[in-house]
């Protein structure tokens, strides 16, 4: 089972958009950026997706402090491509940062490279 | 009603002239502000501050940094910033700082960051004149059109406590703040013609949420006590399990404190800086030539600066945690510090007054980051709040401004207009939004007038008649 936590302004709507697309070895939990980047430390949990408004700022702000930026990446206003993001999960990315109102279009390709990658 | 309507309508004619003094602190001011952002000490694009601590500890450089500034900050500056502007003729924040940003941020030498920065400020105050003036002679005349905006943005504004409330405490609670808000708007419009009419509304909204928010961290706290004594009750006679969990606990929050008291360290350091900074925000705020929010700077055209300072005082507490995390987790502040300074300088009554409690104000805020960051990690819901209002804020002027827009492409090209500009922001939406959403509408505006007005010229198009 491969934990998500998520946060940053749409974190419930990430949450669900993510439960929508039934990827069943996805754990979901809307949590916030503190706790995430505390559990993302310790192992407890696997990866995170942030939002906000240039979705970079209130998403990755403490979660770059804490874990640093080899494991951070904000696509920013861009709409990643599946391979973009296999690439970066690969890379040993961990939490990524998006726009808010992008997050129908983004959260899923990054959900679904997750379940992929994590297969 | 009738005043704040006709008020809002006329806000704009006054155009964009600007005091001696007031170019002199705009221009001196931008420039401080490239400074500091070169500095790496301030940002005011919260999505860029993550950015600076890579910056400031070396791993990335600084035309690297400033990529990442430009990408974030250009949508907000032409999209936002300039329209803003250009239809209220009040500066506001993303028309001068984010510019400044990214200047300082470029200049690869120190004194040259000051320089750019203090020619954007001239670049602003004379060009926007020139600007105005241009476009208002024009046979379509989309900035007196863009005006229509105000209206929705000021009213719908009033609603995002509401918005707030809905999403994080539930229907019933969001439906009896709406009852609340919508009667004290009425309340306030038969009884205070002259004042804004969602002031009262917002303050009791907000009050509302962070009451909420306060009391389930507060019964959240007890019942963790209470669980805590069960379990050390129950638990009571097995030593080995008592002070373990503590130490872990203690162990994880260790580099996020080091980090925290890192940072707060390294701000407070240049705490002169920084109340200098504090000092020329205030007073160019205090000039009420500056909104610092999107609903203020119509309500500052307009002369209300009552009106201004409550607007924007209460949406400081929807940036509060984020501007104070980032700042903790990155180690560069805010240029505009939690903006308390623009409400305290909309009502001062002199700039003197203005620039001591702009400096006083940046003191308190810097000195008191490490403390706020431990408060904001005891207070879970109070930070959720504020995510909430800052997603309220924006849902809600989401809609004022396209709705604003709209109204502003049907006053300067009927259903023509309407059709170019809805039809731009759809194509915008269709495409992956590359404009930002919230300033899509806006921006379809300015290509709107600016199109009608070569269709003038073609003589494929007549203007419509006001």
């Amino acid at each position: 089972m491969t934990k998500i936590l998520t946060g940053g302004v749409g974190k419930v709507q990430v949450a669900d958009a993510l439960g929508d697309l039934g990827l069943g070895d996805l754990e979901v939990t809307v949590s916030s950026d503190m706790d995430a980047a505390m559990k993302l430390r310790a192992g407890q949990a696997d990866y995170y997706l942030g939002t906000c408004h240039t979705g970079a700022g209130a998403s990755l702000g403490v979660l770059l402090g804490v874990l640093g930026s080899g494991t951070c990446h904000t696509f920013g206003r861009g709409i990643p491509t599946d391979a973009e993001v296999t690439a970066l999960l690969e890379d040993g990315k961990k939490v990524f940062g998006f726009g808010m109102d992008q997050i129908s279009e983004t959260a899923p390709v990054i959900a679904r490279a997750i379940a992929a990658h994590t297969r | 009603m009738s005043t704040v309507l006709a008020g809002a309508l006329s806000a704009g004619e006054q155009g964009l002239d600007f005091s001696l003094a007031q170019k002199t602190t705009v221009i001196l001011l931008c420039a401080l502000t490239a400074l500091i952002s070169h500095l790496a000490l301030a940002v005011f694009n919260d999505g860029v501050r993550p950015f600076m601590l890579d910056f400031i500890q070396g791993r990335s450089n600084r035309s690297a940094t400033t990529a990442v500034s430009f990408g974030l900050s250009a949508g907000f500056i032409f999209g936002l910033g300039a329209p803003m502007a250009l239809s209220t003729g009040v500066l506001n924040p993303w028309l001068l700082f984010l510019p400044t940003d990214v200047l300082g941020l470029l200049a690869p030498k120190k004194w040259l960051a000051p320089l750019l920065g203090g020619a954007w400020g001239a670049l602003v105050v004379f060009g926007l004149n020139g600007a105005n003036d241009i476009a208002h002679d024009l046979p379509v005349d989309f900035l007196t059109a863009m005006q229509q905006m105000a209206t929705p943005i000021l009213f719908l504004f009033t609603l995002f406590p509401v918005l707030a409330i809905t999403r994080q405490f539930g229907k019933l609670r969001g439906g009896i703040a709406g009852v609340v808000e919508l009667a004290l708007v009425i309340l306030t419009m038969k009884l205070w013609p002259d004042v804004f009419p969602g002031a009262a509304a917002m303050a009791v909204g907000v009050v509302m949420l962070i009451g909420f928010a306060t009391a389930k961290d507060m019964r959240q706290r007890r019942a963790d006590r209470e669980e805590k004594a069960k379990a050390e009750v129950s638990e009571g006679k097995d030593a080995s399990t008592g002070p373990e969990r503590p130490v872990t606990e203690a162990e994880l929050e260790d580099p996020m404190l080091s980090l925290f008291s890192a940072s707060a360290t390294r701000l407070r350091k240049h705490l002169p800086l920084f109340m200098v900074l504090g000092a020329g925000v205030c007073l160019l705020a205090q000039m009420h030539v500056f909104g610092g929010g999107e609903a203020t700077s119509f309500l500052i055209a307009k002369e209300d600066y009552t009106g201004a300072a409550q607007v924007d005082f209460y949406r400081v507490f929807g940036f509060i945690p984020l501007i104070a995390t980032t700042a903790l987790a990155s180690g560069a502040y805010a240029i505009a510090g939690f903006t308390f300074v623009y409400p305290v300088g909309y009502l001062l009554p002199s700039p003197w007054l203005a620039l001591l409690a702009g400096a006083a104000i940046f003191a308190i805020e810097v000195l008191a980051l490490s403390w706020i960051g431990r408060m904001l990690g005891r207070l879970p819901s109070v930070r959720d709040s504020s995510e909430h209002l800052r997603n309220a804020i924006s849902e809600s002027l989401w809609l004022a401004i396209l709705f604003g827009s709209l109204l502003a492409a049907n006053t300067m090209g009927g259903g023509l207009g309407i059709l170019i500009v809805g039809g731009l922001y759809l194509l915008n939406e269709a495409m992956g939004r590359v404009v930002v959403r919230m300033a899509a509408a806006p921006a379809a505006v300015l290509v709107g007038g600016v199109l009608l007005n070569l269709l003038y010229w073609l003589d494929l198009f007549t203007p419509v008649k006001s």
